[in-house]
């Protein structure tokens, strides 16, 4: 249904490039529920911008049916009529009452009758829950409700698959599960769907496949379990299992300590990881770089806490290290004698690389 | 609507008891002046005359509230010409003559000064006239008894052929003035005279008094007539033809004997003043063709404005930033004048050389001046328009202009009207300074009025309550637009 090749974007902002999608390559099939996850600023809501060309693309190529959808005689307005896109910040016209808001695009694109059109409408909004909301105006719902009548008024044009930008990130939180038990409905009855979503849980249960993005590409897509729990590359990795990063370079052995330990503390403090794990990571870190590491280059160290399984691992790298660090040193040496004490293990997988779980 | 009457009624008691003030001091020649407040007609040769004398505290007005200020007590005394009052229309008015002959006002026509055929053409008919004594007797029969002769005169046809001169005028009883809808007076019937005379067409266009020499230069009137003096630096900027009547400048102030009278009732008060302001000479017709002025103005300045409003907001927000800094430009700098100095501009320089009428002048520099601010008003309110709706519009499949009109201009609309509101309604009553570029509308009508019965306050108060009821009207008919687009569900 949908195909797309080499989409990039690129932002031109005063002269200054920004490039939020390089090159993304993918495949729609009608039926499908794709989910579009990944850190902010990949691109994802751009990409699904660019699919009914609320953003022009810089480059690439977009088909639809068969239908080149960059090329400059595509009538716009027509495609956009076939794909729905629930935004964010649900743009309700604020104007309209919601029965308006539903039954105004049907009647002036579709050529609708306006009986025809709100009889159209109270189904809908009696699908969505809001039948005795149709007389209020945008401003006298919650954001749930809100978000509901934006769906409605989608499927009031009955489109062909719907684009969901974030349908519950401006929601609060006890609003969210009303909104993704109208978008499950939907998928249920089989409607082809794109969502951009942080809602990891219902991403998993509600997509046929995911699409992970990150630094301008589809990094690595897949059924929902094959992303959750079978995710192959790094940055999938880390991003599945909520892993928060803490990374330091250490030239020589001149480093500021003191300047680190804070940073340290600033980011157990933002985890929540609690003042005893703060002092054991203190520890560790000290003992770690004046006791064991040789410094016979530059050192990086970097502090990668899980927010999943709530594992802090530290990762130790000697550059240039040829040989084992911890088979050199006696097995009763003193600081790695305190650091096991603080740690529930100390490995060295590669030589000049020490991995501490706390 | 119940405040009118009690606001009327509070004017009123202090326009009777204004009139009533007393004075006794009877001034024989200027040099007794000093000390007092004079009225004298702006720039005049009296006033001229009368500013060498630092010790007298000058009123410097219109030549038509010279009689009004002195009634109202804005002034002690008034140079006027003496030929203004008879003796019954002086004690009519409470007024009386202090000393007389104080300098001799010479009037002339005054013509553009490359216009020597017309001038040396009226200098040969008033030869003429002067030597068959005919002048003489002109003169007699206009002091004696100005009504009558109007009515009098108005029987004898005007002059329709010929060449048509284009005549600047400002009303002054006797010397110009309405009489039943018709323009009558010393020199509206001489003007009439030479034109049989001499084979021409007059017609007239009222201009305020400091106005003429402007309008006479810029070719909106073909020659001035309108007891104009003549000074040696009037006559550099115009030709001046030999004068038509040497009138005698005379001193007015308060009869006490006239303000002592018994006092009328307040009913009876604001029955002479109906009487004297609208039904006598049928001065109410004046109103009326004023007041459709007004509305003509008004309307038409409001829809012309919106649409133009419109024009300078679509294209300041287009993308180029060269037109929408030009647009901004343009329009703080139509903003950046007063808006009388607009359409002092528009008829004076942009419009000085077509013939067309005032009015539309009026319309243009209306439309121009409120386009200009209507202009950052829309642009505010389509900014406020988020770009969500826009998007909105957009994902939904209505083209840009769809949007613009089902979604963006009703919110837009919304937020912008009760500003709007108060931008016609002072556009409304900022019409009211037509009267400069010689357009008679509701309060150029109320000054002629003023200017023939010498009643400060009546058409004063009485334009100011029909202002008052078209401004209520006006914001209530956009009430009404804007509850209709507020309730459109």
């Amino acid at each position: 249904m949908i195909s797309v090749k080499h989409l990039s974007k690129v932002y031109n902002n005063a002269g200054k490039e920004l490039t939020v999608l390089r090159d993304v390559n993918c495949e729609i099939s009608k039926g499908e529920v794709i989910s579009v996850i990944g850190p902010s600023g990949t691109g994802k809501s751009t990409f699904l911008r660019c699919l009914n060309r609320l953003e022009e693309p810089s480059g690439g190529q977009i088909e639809i049916d068969g239908v080149d959808i960059l090329d400059r005689n595509a009538d716009v307005n027509r495609l956009r009529r076939k794909m729905g896109m629930v935004f964010q910040n649900f743009n309700l016209f604020e104007h309209l009452t919601i029965l308006d808001n539903i039954t105004l695009c049907p009647q002036t694109l579709l050529g609708q009758s306006r009986e025809a059109a709100e009889a159209r409408a109270l189904e809908l909004l009696q699908l969505v829950g809001l039948r005795e909301k149709a007389g209020s105006l945008p401003g006298e719902l919650s954001g749930g409700q809100k978000q509901r009548a934006a769906i409605a008024r989608c499927l009031a044009m009955n489109p062909e698959i719907i684009l969901f930008d974030e349908p519950t990130s401006a929601l609060d939180p006890t609003m969210v599960s009303e909104v993704l038990a109208v978008i499950r409905h939907l998928a249920g009855q089989g409607m082809t769907m794109a969502i951009v979503s942080h809602e990891m849980e219902f991403v998993r249960s509600v997509s046929t496949r995911v699409f992970f993005m990150y630094d301008g590409v589809i990094y690595e897509e897949g059924t929902p379990e094959q992303i959750f729990e079978h995710p192959q590359r790094p940055a999938t990795v880390a991003f599945i299992n909520k892993i928060r990063t803490l990374e330091f370079k250490l030239a020589d052995q001149g480093f500021d300590l003191y300047g680190m330990f804070g940073r340290i503390e600033t980011f157990c403090n933002k985890y929540g990881l609690g003042d005893k794990l703060f002092l054991r990571l203190q520890h560790v870190v000290e003992e770690t770089l004046t006791g064991i590491i040789p410094f016979s280059g530059p050192v990086h160290l970097s502090v990668d806490y899980s927010e999943k399984s709530y594992k802090l691992v530290l990762t130790f790298i000697q550059e240039g290290a040829t040989e084992s660090i911890l088979d050199k040193l006696p097995e009763d040496h003193l600081p790695i004698q305190l650091v096991r004490g603080f740690c529930s293990s100390l490995t060295e997988p590669a030589p000049g690389q020490l991995v501490v779980e706390l | 609507m119940r405040v009118f009457p009690a606001l009327f009624l509070t004017l009123s008691v202090l326009a009777a008891s204004c009139t009533g003030a007393r004075t006794d001091f009877v001034p024989q020649g200027p040099e007794e002046l000093a000390g007092h407040t004079v009225a004298v007609a702006a720039n005049s040769s009296i006033d001229l005359a009368l500013s060498k004398n630092g010790d007298i505290d000058l009123l410097r007005i219109g030549i038509g509230e010279l009689a009004v200020a002195v009634r109202s007590g804005r002034a002690e005394f008034a140079m006027m010409q003496e030929i203004q009052f008879d003796a019954n229309h002086l004690r009519e008015m409470g007024l009386r003559k202090c000393f007389t002959g104080f300098m001799k006002g010479n009037a002339a026509v005054a013509v553009r000064q490359e216009d020597t055929v017309l001038c040396s053409r009226f200098n040969a008919f008033l030869r003429e006239f002067i030597a068959s004594g005919e002048r003489d007797q002109w003169i007699r029969d206009w002091s004696s008894n100005p009504d009558s002769m109007a009515v009098a005169r108005s029987r004898i046809p005007a002059s329709t052929e010929g060449e048509t001169i284009v005549n600047g005028i400002t009303l002054t009883y006797p010397f110009i003035f309405m009489k039943d809808e018709q323009l009558a007076g010393l020199e509206i019937d001489l003007m009439e005279r030479f034109c049989r005379w001499g084979g021409y067409r007059a017609d007239y266009q009222i201009v305020d008094f400091p106005a003429l020499i402007p309008a006479l230069n810029t070719g909106k009137v073909d020659a001035l007539v309108s007891h104009i003096q003549v000074t040696p630096e009037r006559a550099k900027q115009v030709l001046f033809s030999e004068p038509y009547f040497e009138g005698s400048i005379c001193c007015f102030g308060r009869d006490p004997e006239a303000a002592a009278s018994p006092r009328k009732g307040l009913v009876q008060t604001v029955r002479d003043s109906v009487y004297a302001n609208l039904i006598m000479e049928q001065h109410w017709k004046l109103l009326l063709q004023g007041l459709l002025v007004t509305l003509e103005i008004s309307l038409f300045s409001i829809l012309l404005s919106i649409l133009l409003g419109a024009g300078f907001c679509f294209l300041r927000m287009r993308r180029s930033p060269a037109l929408s800094r030009t647009v901004k430009l343009f329009a703080e700098t139509v903003q950046g004048i007063p808006v009388l100095v607009v359409l002092m501009i528009m008829c004076y320089v942009i419009f000085a050389k077509s013939h067309i009428s005032g009015t539309l002048v009026a319309i243009f520099s209306f439309a121009l001046f409120y386009g200009a601010r209507f202009c950052e008003l829309f642009r505010s309110g389509m900014l406020s328009v988020g770009r969500g709706q826009w998007e909105a519009g957009a994902a939904l499949g209505l083209s840009k202009f769809q949007t613009f009109r089902l979604v963006a201009l009703p919110q837009a609309f919304r937020r912008i009207i009760p500003v709007f509101k108060g931008e016609i309604v002072a556009l409304i009553k900022s019409t009211s300074i037509v009267g400069y570029v010689a357009v008679m509308d509701l309060t150029c009508a109320s000054n002629v009025i003023r200017a023939r019965t010498f009643d400060a306050f009546f058409p004063l108060i009485l334009v100011s309550v029909i202002y008052i009821l078209l401004s209520r009207l006006s914001a209530r008919a956009l009430n009404a637009l804007e509850r209709k687009v507020n309730s459109k569900k």
